[in-house]
C-alpha cells in the first residue's frame, strides 16, 4: 500500500522545484512596478514618490538581482518560513492556513453531497439504461455538467436568498453560509459521478459471476445495491483525486460570488495587489496538494480496485 | 428488502438536505440584536494591514472611534482640539507648540502625557513608508514641558495644526510600542475600546466609561467587515446590523420603504477624464474643451450611475467648503463639432483615440462605456481598454496614452488639497499623468506654502481648481456620492472629508 | 449526424442574421436604462441602455469564436502530440502521458491567475491560460487510441507491406481515431466555453466593455436584484451552448461525455477504457 504511494510521490520535489521557479520568476515579468502596487494596496489614490518606492523595495528586498531573491526566498521556504503578506503584513502561512480550512470544509462538503446524490443516481439509471429513468438522470446530468458555477451561483441567490428568503445571499460565518455555496459546487461532481457509476454499474452487470448470481434466482436489485457500494468506494476515491483541481478552480468563482475567504479569493486578491509571497506560496500550495491529491487517490485506487479483483475471480 | 433499503438510503439523502436547509434557514435571519445598548454595524473597508497606521487603516480607527489624534476638523474645514486644546506657532515659525488636554487616560489606564506623543509619532514619522499628512516636510517631535509637545518642520509650514488630524497619526500608549507593528487592543483614547480584533471578519468595541468628552452610544459594537454592497443591504434589511455604509444604489429605495433611513452625502473623490496634453490630439487646447462640450455630465451621474454621483463642476465638489457646486451643463454636441472643426477634425479626418480604465471600481467600465458613446455622438470614435491599474500606471505616467479615466480621492489623509494640486497639476508634479504645464498655475500653487490664514488658503484651492477648469486639463466627470443607513440606530453625522468618528455618535433605537 | 449540422445552422442564423433585426448592440439609451424586456427590446436593456439581446449575439462571435478557436489550436496540438508519443511509445510515451497528467492536475484558474499577473488580464492571458491546460486531454486520448489502434492486425498489415511508418501513422491510424477525436472536441468545446466565459466573469479574461458572456453575468451582477435580465440572458446562454455541445459529443459517442476541465482523468473510466484496449488487443 504504502511501496506504490512513495514511489509516486518520488519525482514530487522535482515538480515543486520547478513550480517554485515558475511561481516566483512569473510576477516578476509583469509590467508595472510591484512595489507600488503594494504601496497602493496599503495606502488607495497614493501619488508615486520615488524616494518611499526605494526604500519599500529595500524593505520588502525586492531591490538586488532576482536570482538571489529567489534563493533567499527558496532557502526560507524550505526552513518552513512562507514570508510575511506585502499587503496585510501577517505571516503568509497564518493566511493560507485559514483559507486553505475554509476552502477544504466548503469543496468538502461539497464532494460529499455530490457523492450522496451522485452515486445512488448513478446506480439507479444502470437499472435500466435507456429507460426512462436512465434519460432524466442523464439529462439532469448534462445539465449538472453545462451549468457552470459564475452561473448557478447568481441563480441560487435569486431563487432562494432573493425570492424565498431562505439562506444569505452572501457571507461566511455560520452554517446556514454553507447551503448556497456548496449546493453551486456540488452540481458538477454530482453529475460526474452519477455518470462514472452508472457506466462502471453497467459494465458489472453484465459479467458472468453477476449473470450467475442472477441465475441463481438472488433478486435483480439485491445483486444490484451489492456491487453499489464497493463502486460508491471506487468513485468516491477517483472523484477526490479531481476534487482539487476541479473544485478548486471552481471555489475561485464560488468564493468571489459568495464573499468566502478562502484560498481562490486570496489568490485573486494577491494577484490585483501583487502581493508576492502570498502569491508565491499560494502557487506552489495549490500544486502541492494538487499533485498529492491525485497520487493518492490513484493509489488508493489500486488499493481498492474491486474490478481488478473482479477480474481475478473471472478467470 | 432490497427495495426498501433502497428508498431508505434516498429517503435518508433527501432528508439529510432538508434537514441541513431547515436548520440553515433558521439560522439566517438572527443576528445579535437585543440587548439593549448593543450595536451590530456593516462597514465597507476592512482592515487591509492588521490596523497599521501608515495604511488607510489608521483613518479606519478614527472613525471607529478608537483612536485620537491631536487635532480634528469642524465643519468650516478649520482645525478643532482633539488630543491637543491649543496650539501656537512659535516665534521660529517652523516650530508649532501643541498644548495637550488634562486627564486623558489611555485605555490601558496610562495617561496621555507629552512623552507618549513623542513616542507614538516618532514611530509613525520612522516607518519606511511614512503617511502623506507628514511625509517630506523634515517633521520632527520633543516634549515641551509637563503637558505640551514641539512639532518642528524643516520650512515653515501653515498647515501642521490640519495635518495632525490625519487617522494616520494617532496616538496609542507607550505600551503599544513594543519594536513591530503597534499594538492596537485596549491601547487607544477613543471613545471605544477596541476589545477583540478578527482578522479582517470582525471587531468588537466596548463603551469607555472613561472617555473626556462625550460618551459613546452604545454599551457594545460588532463590527462587520463586509466587503460586498449587496449584502451590506441585505444584513440592513434584514436587521442583522443596525447600521451599514456604503450601500448599492439600486438598493436604496427598497431600503427606505422598508423603514431604512438612508443618508447620501459628498465624498472627496472625483472621476476625472485625464487626457494627454503631452502629444496630439490633446495637446490641442479645442480639443480637449470640444470631448468636455460633448460629455453630458448631468446624464451621467443621474441616469448612467442612477443618482449614485454628483456631476462634477469642478475638481473639488461639495464635499469641501470650496468646492464648485453649480451643476456643469449639459452636452453641447454641435459646439463640440465645432471645435473639433476647427481644431482640423471632421467627417473626412475623423479623431480616433483610445480610452484606458480598470474595473476595480465597478463604476469605470460603466462610464467609460457611456462616455464612449456620448464621445461618438460628436464624431469621436473611442477605443475603451479595461485593464490592470498597476500596469498602466507607468504608461499613463510616461504620457503614452491619449484618455484616462480614473478615480481619484483629492483630500491625502487631512483636509487639505495642496498636495494633489502639486502633484497632479503643476509640471513637475509626480502624479501629474495630463501632463498640464502652466506657469501661471506653477505660480498660484506656490503661494500654498506661505498663506496661513485658512480662509484665504480655501480662496487658492478654488482659485486654482477655476484655471484647471478654463485651461480644460481634463473632464472633472462626477462626484461619487457615500451613503449610509440606519434602522434602528439614530445620530449618524455624514463627514464629507473621513477625518472624524462615525460609530460614537449612533446609539440604539427600538424600532 | 444530420441534426448537428442543422443545429450548427441555426446558430449561424442566430449569430449572423439575427442582429440585423435587432438594435445596434452599442447605441447607448440613457433614458431607458435596466429596462425589463419588452418588445422593442427582447431581453430587455442594461446599465448603459442597451439592447441585451445585441450585445448577446455580438458577444456569440467572441465568446463562441475564441472558444472554437482554443478547441481547435490545442486539439490539432494534442492530438499531433499523442499521436506522436503514442506511436512512439516506451519511455518518451510515458514521459508525454505524465506531463499531460501533471497539467491536468492544476485548476485551470491556477493557469489564468498566473497569466493575468504576467500578461494583466485579457483576452491574450486567457487564450494562453486555456490553450496550456487545453491540449493534454487531446494528447492522452489521442495517445491511447494510437497505441490502441497500432496493435490491430491492419496496421501490422500494412507495415508488412512496406508502407512507409509515417504514412501509417497519418492515414490509417489518424482516419480510424478521427470520429472519437471529433466527439472529444465537442465535449472540449463545451469545456472551454466555460473556461472562458469563467475566467471573464473573474475579470481575468476579456474585459467588462466586450460583450463577452461570462463579462455580461459580472456586470449585471450589481444590478441581479433590481434587474436580473441583464444576469439571465447571458447565463442562459452559456448553458443551452454548452449543453448542445455535449449532447452532440455524445451523440458523437465520447464515452467520457461531459469532463468540463481536463482535471486529472477519472481513474473508473480510464481503467474501464484501458480494460477495453487490452480487448481490442486480443
Amino acid at each position: 500500500m504504502l511501496g506504490p504511494l512513495l514511489r509516486r510521490l518520488l519525482p514530487l520535489p522535482l515538480i515543486l522545484l520547478a513550480a517554485s521557479v515558475v511561481a516566483f520568476a512569473l510576477p516578476r515579468l509583469v509590467g508595472g512596478d510591484v512595489t507600488r502596487a503594494v504601496l497602493r494596496a496599503r495606502v488607495a489614490s497614493d501619488a508615486p514618490d520615488p524616494a518611499v518606492t526605494a526604500r519599500v523595495a529595500a524593505e520588502l528586498g525586492l531591490d538586488g538581482p532576482v536570482a538571489g531573491q529567489y534563493l533567499r526566498w527558496l532557502g526560507a521556504v524550505l526552513r518552513g518560513d512562507l514570508g510575511i503578506g506585502y499587503v496585510a503584513r501577517t505571516p503568509v502561512a497564518d493566511q493560507l492556513g485559514s483559507a486553505l480550512g475554509v476552502s477544504g470544509l466548503l469543496t468538502g462538503a461539497a464532494l460529499a453531497l455530490a457523492a450522496l446524490v451522485g452515486i445512488p443516481a448513478g446506480v439507479l439509471a444502470a437499472r435500466r439504461p435507456g429507460g426512462p429513468l436512465d434519460r432524466a438522470l442523464s439529462a439532469a446530468g448534462i445539465a449538472g455538467i453545462a451549468v457552470p458555477e459564475f452561473v448557478l451561483a447568481p441563480w441560487l441567490v435569486l431563487v432562494f436568498a432573493v425570492g424565498a428568503g431562505l439562506f444569505p445571499a452572501i457571507g461566511w460565518g455560520g452554517p446556514e453560509h454553507l447551503v448556497l455555496p456548496v449546493l453551486t459546487l456540488a452540481a458538477y461532481p454530482a453529475a460526474l459521478a452519477a455518470q462514472l457509476v452508472r457506466a462502471e454499474t453497467i459494465d458489472v452487470l453484465g459479467r458472468d459471476h453477476v449473470r450467475l448470481a442472477r441465475a441463481k434466482g438472488l433478486p435483480e436489485r439485491r445483486v444490484l445495491w451489492r456491487h453499489a457500494a464497493r463502486l460508491a468506494l471506487t468513485s468516491v476515491t477517483s472523484l477526490s483525486g479531481m476534487f482539487v483541481a476541479g473544485l478548486l478552480g471552481g471555489a475561485v468563482v464560488v468564493e468571489t460570488v459568495f464573499g468566502i475567504p478562502g484560498v481562490g479569493r486570496l489568490l485573486l486578491d494577491a494577484v490585483l495587489a501583487r502581493d508576492l509571497p502570498v502569491l508565491q506560496a499560494g502557487t506552489l500550495v495549490l500544486v502541492a496538494v494538487a499533485v498529492v491529491a491525485g497520487m493518492v487517490a490513484e493509489v488508493a485506487q489500486l488499493a481498492l480496485d474491486p474490478v481488478a479483483h473482479d477480474r481475478e475471480a473471472d478467470r | 428488502m432490497p427495495r426498501r433499503r433502497a428508498a431508505r438510503l434516498v429517503a435518508a439523502v433527501a432528508g439529510a438536505i432538508l434537514l441541513a436547509a431547515g436548520c440553515s434557514g433558521q439560522g439566517g435571519g438572527g443576528g445579535e440584536a437585543g440587548a439593549d445598548g448593543e450595536l451590530t454595524v456593516a462597514l465597507q473597508f476592512p482592515p487591509r494591514a492588521a490596523y497599521a497606521f501608515d495604511a488607510d487603516d489608521g483613518a479606519r480607527l478614527q472613525s471607529l472611534g478608537v483612536a485620537e489624534t491631536l487635532t480634528t476638523v469642524d465643519d468650516a474645514v478649520q482645525p478643532a482640539p482633539g488630543l491637543a486644546t491649543s496650539w501656537e506657532q512659535t516665534a521660529d515659525p517652523r516650530t508649532w507648540r501643541f498644548v495637550l488636554r488634562h486627564g486623558v487616560t489611555f485605555h490601558d489606564g496610562s495617561p496621555l502625557t507629552p512623552d507618549a506623543v513623542v513616542t507614538a509619532l516618532r514611530y509613525i514619522a520612522g516607518v519606511t513608508a511614512p503617511p502623506r499628512s507628514i511625509r517630506g516636510i523634515g517633521f520632527t517631535i520633543a516634549a515641551d514641558g509637563a503637558d505640551a509637545v514641539r512639532i518642528t518642520t524643516a520650512a515653515p509650514d501653515p498647515v501642521v495644526p490640519l495635518r495632525m488630524s490625519s487617522g494616520n497619526l494617532g496616538i496609542l500608549a507607550p505600551a503599544a510600542y513594543t519594536g513591530g507593528q503597534p499594538d492596537v487592543v485596549r491601547t487607544g483614547t477613543g471613545p471605544y475600546v477596541l476589545n477583540t480584533v478578527n482578522g479582517t471578519d470582525s471587531a468588537v468595541l466596548v463603551r469607555n466609561d472613561g472617555y473626556w468628552g462625550p460618551k459613546a452610544g452604545a454599551a457594545r459594537v460588532t463590527v462587520r467587515y463586509v466587503t460586498d454592497p449587496q449584502s451590506r443591504a441585505l444584513a440592513l434589511q434584514s436587521g442583522d446590523v443596525q447600521f451599514a455604509e456604503g450601500l448599492p444604489n439600486a438598493s436604496l429605495d427598497q431600503l427606505r420603504s422598508a423603514g431604512v433611513d438612508v443618508a447620501e452625502y459628498p465624498a472627496a473623490r472625483t472621476i476625472e477624464l485625464l487626457l494627454n496634453q503631452s502629444a496630439a490630439p490633446f495637446s490641442d487646447l479645442r480639443v480637449r474643451q470640444a470631448v468636455t462640450k460633448a460629455i453630458d455630465r448631468p446624464v451621467l451621474a443621474a441616469q448612467v450611475l442612477g443618482g449614485a454621483a454628483a456631476p462634477a463642476a469642478d475638481l473639488f465638489g461639495a464635499a469641501v467648503p470650496w468646492g464648485g457646486t453649480a451643476p456643469p451643463p449639459g452636452a453641447d454636441v454641435d459646439g463640440a463639432k465645432a471645435l473639433l472643426a476647427e481644431a482640423g477634425y471632421g467627417p473626412d479626418r475623423p479623431l480616433q483615440v483610445r480610452l484606458w480604465t480598470f474595473p476595480n471600481r465597478p463604476e469605470m467600465p460603466v462610464l467609460a462605456g457611456a462616455i464612449q458613446s456620448m464621445l461618438g455622438r460628436a464624431g469621436i470614435g473611442v477605443e475603451v481598454t479595461v485593464g490592470d491599474y498597476s500596469a498602466q500606471e507607468p504608461d499613463v505616467l510616461a504620457g503614452r496614452f491619449d484618455m484616462f479615466l480614473n478615480s481619484r480621492s483629492y483630500l491625502s489623509d487631512y483636509p487639505d488639497a495642496t498636495s494633489t494640486l502639486t502633484s497632479d497639476y503643476t509640471c513637475a508634479g509626480s502624479y501629474n499623468i495630463d501632463h498640464y504645464c502652466s506657469a501661471a498655475y506653477d505660480a498660484l500653487t506656490a503661494r500654498l506654502p506661505t498663506v496661513t490664514d485658512t480662509a484665504e488658503r480655501q480662496r487658492l484651492f478654488a482659485e486654482a481648481a477655476r484655471v484647471l477648469t478654463a485651461d480644460a486639463v481634463g473632464v472633472m466627470v462626477v462626484h461619487p456620492l457615500n451613503t449610509a443607513g440606519s434602522r434602528g440606530a439614530s445620530g449618524f453625522v455624514a463627514d464629507p472629508l473621513g477625518v472624524r468618528p462615525v460609530l460614537p455618535p449612533l446609539s440604539r433605537t427600538d424600532t | 449526424m444530420r441534426r448537428l449540422a442543422g443545429g450548427a445552422g441555426i446558430l449561424l442564423l442566430l449569430v449572423v442574421v439575427l442582429p440585423m433585426l435587432l438594435p445596434d448592440p452599442v447605441a447607448t439609451d440613457f433614458a431607458a436604462i435596466l429596462r425589463p424586456p419588452s418588445a422593442a427590446h427582447p431581453s430587455g436593456t442594461d446599465q448603459l441602455g442597451r439592447d441585451v439581446a445585441a450585445r448577446l449575439l455580438v458577444g456569440a462571435r467572441l465568446t463562441l469564436g475564441l472558444s472554437a478557436v482554443t478547441v481547435l489550436v490545442t486539439g490539432v496540438v494534442g492530438t499531433a502530440v499523442g499521436l506522436a508519443s503514442g506511436y512512439a511509445g516506451g519511455p518518451v510515451g510515458r514521459a508525454v502521458l505524465r506531463l499531460t497528467d501533471l497539467l491536468a492536475a492544476l485548476p485551470t484558474v491556477l493557469f489564468g491567475l498566473l497569466a493575468a499577473v504576467v500578461l494583466g488580464p485579457g483576452t491574450v492571458a486567457l487564450l494562453i491560460a486555456v490553450t496550456l491546460v487545453g491540449w493534454t486531454p487531446f494528447a492522452r486520448q489521442a495517445h491511447q487510441l494510437t497505441v490502441r489502434e497500432l496493435g490491430q492486425g491492419y496496421v501490422e498489415g500494412a507495415g508488412a507491406l512496406g508502407a512507409a511508418r509515417a504514412r501509417v501513422l497519418g492515414g490509417h491510424v489518424l482516419r480510424n481515431i478521427a470520429r472519437p477525436l471529433v466527439a472529444h472536441a465537442c465535449v472540449r468545446f463545451a469545456g472551454t466555453l466555460l473556461t472562458v466565459s469563467g475566467l471573464s466573469f473573474l475579470g481575468l479574461g476579456i474585459q467588462p466593455p466586450s460583450p463577452e458572456w461570462g463579462a455580461m453575468v459580472a456586470e449585471g451582477r450589481e444590478f441581479l436584484f433590481a434587474a436580473p435580465h441583464v444576469v439571465l440572458a447571458p447565463s442562459v446562454a452559456v448553458v443551452l451552448v454548452a449543453a448542445l455541445a455535449l449532447l452532440a459529443g455524445r451523440a458523437l459517442g465520447d464515452s467520457v461525455a461531459g469532463r468540463r476541465s481536463p482535471g486529472p482523468r477519472p481513474v473508473v473510466v480510464s481503467r474501464f477504457r484501458r480494460r477495453r484496449q487490452n480487448e481490442g488487443g486480443n
